[in-house]
């Protein structure tokens, strides 16, 4: 989105080159974030020359990135640019706990829309499902295209998602999604074919995709935010097990006889590490009351909100040392919301997880943040639904492989 | 931040607030819900410096405070986006961010730094604004309340106040809204959120403030609360907090009266 980090491979820093690639680039986030523009917008909305804006247009049009046609703004003739798109469009919708992000891209991956929306914490399958639908049909319309070229739309959820039935898996994580076939509620609302997965496992899918040279092996997503979950991919292929429950170390019993969980059981890993437990530390306290409260707290330099996020590691260091001794994962990526806050959580998790895992700390698995942010999800989501689009070599459209 | 005790309002015969008592934090989403009659929008003109409270004390930062006019309000840093937004349809974005504090440059506009200032400002909200150089009347219903925000922003406030933020915006532009709220709490600012719509409430406060017959009826942190306890205290289904204090501190009085 807008201000994200963009990576650009730079000539040389400085120089005439490197300014013309830096400009392209803000034209093609501003393109991103407003949908469609025109020539005199894009330049008050860029903050580059008319002149300029009209050069760049011009040659990333004629690179094919760009798209321009000819529109009307106060009764004078203006040219209006979109990111071009030939290949058709999918959409990821990823519902965590407290947000909503959207994304539209084109099946080659390249990004046309985005947006987000922060959501009641108890969210409900009919009126956020709806929701999702309202928002697509806005930034498809954006695009100028309509719901129906969309091809396929993948969803995450923050809850094992049973994939054979497009179901919330188990009772009682995800209370107002539950007995519903969300794939096929939301295929009614759209139109597209819909394709739903557990927001952990399209974290892993998204993370582990980045590195061709490491397909083989076994790799664990770790998601800490107000939920804990895992996602697995061996070799290559997310591993849901039979119901879609693999992975959820967040319900691993810690303490026997510790607090009560949501999911009926007692001391679960998330009633000791989750955003929820980690928050209702800080009940009396008025300016700690979300977890992005808690991390920037602990940046800060705050000795108990770094404490409390300290325990959280050393505590899902545990759990995952378990994880570790049972499949033996070759890295293991922590992302999800309390992973902004970095080696204030990953140090102890580390390090509880060499103390407990068979091997030690020779042959632990690589700990690492996710690289992409709290965007991995939706990433997932994306790729989710452009897998189930099949592609001649071309990149052509070949049908809708179900 | 800011601290109301037993404020009071009456309008002739009727009593529109009763013993209001509510504070907001720095950085802390304040939520105030109610049916119609409640007396949101009395207790959102009294800070605004729009009537002057009967009754009660405001504290501001620790300083017992008289809020009498609109001036005040502004002095002490409370800005207020009233529902009808307020902004000039004829006039552009700048011209209306910048309405009555325009900037000058040797005894003419500074036009350049004004708009200058505003890019800044909408893209530090990361606003969708395609042009500041747009009449208002061009602009969606979204992107109107998103100017308004921005100008309350311009005189630097401590607490925000929006009434009725997302009332006749569609779902795409209420995203906006919402998202423009977290900014800025964000940015350390105390924010106080009227609204009806339970679900947004719930997505973007910290906590919720319930108002019934001009009475505290409430006070609820949204990370504890289901919205249908909320809107239990909204209709009256449960039981009022103030007559239960009030029973509370009767019964105390009676045992002292009895050991006496």
């Amino acid at each position: 989105m807008y201000g994200d980090p963009v990576v650009y491979v730079n000539p040389t820093p400085g120089s005439q080159s490197s300014l013309r690639e830096a400009n392209r680039g803000r034209i093609v986030d501003a393109l991103k974030f407003h949908g469609r523009l025109t020539q005199v917008e894009l330049a008050g909305a860029t903050g580059l020359s008319p002149a300029t804006v009209s050069n760049i247009v011009k040659e990333l049009s004629t690179a094919g990135v760009l798209h321009t046609s000819t529109t009307s703004r106060s009764g004078r003739r203006a040219i209006q640019v979109t990111l071009a798109r030939q290949l058709g469009l999918v959409a990821g919708l990823h519902f965590s706990s407290r947000h909503l992000r959207v994304a539209i891209s084109d099946t080659a991956r390249t990004i046309v829309a985005e947006t987000h929306v922060p959501l009641a914490a108890d969210h409900r399958h009919d009126s956020e499902l709806d929701r999702a639908t309202l928002l697509l049909t806005d930034m498809v319309e954006s695009l100028g295209a309509s719901l129906s070229d969309l091809l396929a739309i993948g969803v995450g959820l923050p809850a094992p998602v049973d994939t054979r039935s497009s179901t919330v898996a188990p009772l009682g994580l995800l209370r107002s999604w539950e007995g519903v076939d969300i794939a096929e509620s939301l295929s009614r609302r759209t139109g597209a074919a819909v394709f739903v997965d557990s927001e952990a496992n399209l974290g892993a899918i998204s993370e582990t995709r980045g590195d061709l040279s490491r397909i083989e092996g076994v790799a664990a997503y770790i998601r800490v935010g107000h939920t804990i979950s895992a996602g697995l991919v061996v070799n290559g292929v997310p591993f849901r097990g039979v119901t879609g429950k693999a992975g959820q170390i967040g319900h691993i019993t810690i303490d026997e006889n510790g607090p009560i969980c949501r999911c009926g059981n007692r001391g679960c890993l998330e009633t000791l590490a989750g955003g929820r437990a980690l928050l209702d530390l800080f009940r009396s306290d008025p300016s700690v009351q979300r977890l992005s409260d808690l991390i920037i707290r602990a940046e800060e330099g705050d000795p108990s909100s770094s404490r409390v996020i300290a325990d959280a590691g050393r505590h899902i260091g545990i759990a995952a040392a378990s994880l570790c001794n049972l499949l033996d994962p070759d890295r293991i990526i922590i992302g999800g919301e309390l992973a902004q806050s970095g080696e204030i959580l990953i140090a102890p998790l580390r390090h509880a997880l060499e103390r407990s895992a068979l091997g030690g700390t020779t042959e632990a698995p690589e700990v690492m943040r996710s690289t992409l942010g709290d965007r991995s999800e939706l990433m997932g989501a994306l790729a989710l639904a452009i897998d189930h689009v099949a592609l001649d070599a071309e990149g052509r459209l070949v049908e809708s492989a179900q | 931040m800011l601290s109301l005790r037993g404020v009071g309002k009456k309008f002739g015969a009727i009593q529109a607030l009763t013993d209001i008592d509510m504070d907001v934090y720095a950085g802390e989403v304040v939520a105030i819900v109610g049916d119609n009659g409640a007396g949101k929008s009395t207790l959102v003109k009294i800070l605004a410096g729009v009537h002057p409270p009967d009754g009660g004390t405001i504290e501001f930062e620790g300083n017992r405070v008289n809020i009498v006019s609109p001036a005040d309000s502004k002095e002490l840093g409370i800005a207020t986006v009233f529902q009808d937004l307020a902004l000039c349809d004829n006039l552009d974005v700048v011209a209306n961010l910048w309405l009555g504090r325009e900037l000058t440059h040797g005894g003419s506009l500074d036009e350049v730094e004004m708009e200058k200032r505003s890019w800044t400002l909408l893209r530090e909200l990361s606003a969708k604004i395609p042009s500041v150089r747009t009449p208002i009347a061009s602009l969606s219903g979204g992107q109107r309340q998103t100017v308004a925000i921005a100008r309350s922003l311009i005189g630097e406030p401590s607490i925000v106040i929006l009434d009725e933020p997302t009332a006749a915006l569609g779902v795409a532009q209420t995203a906006e809204v919402l998202n423009l709220i977290e900014r800025l709490r964000e940015r350390g600012l105390g924010v106080v959120l009227i609204s009806h719509n339970i679900a947004d409430v719930q997505a973007v406060a910290d906590r919720v403030m319930v108002l019934r017959l001009g009475r505290n009826n409430g006070d609820f942190r949204v990370a504890d609360v289901t919205s249908e306890t909320i809107i239990a205290a909204i209709t009256g289904a449960s039981d009022n907090a103030v007559t239960r204090r009030a029973a509370k501190t009767a019964a105390t009085s009676m045992v002292t009266e009895v050991s006496e």
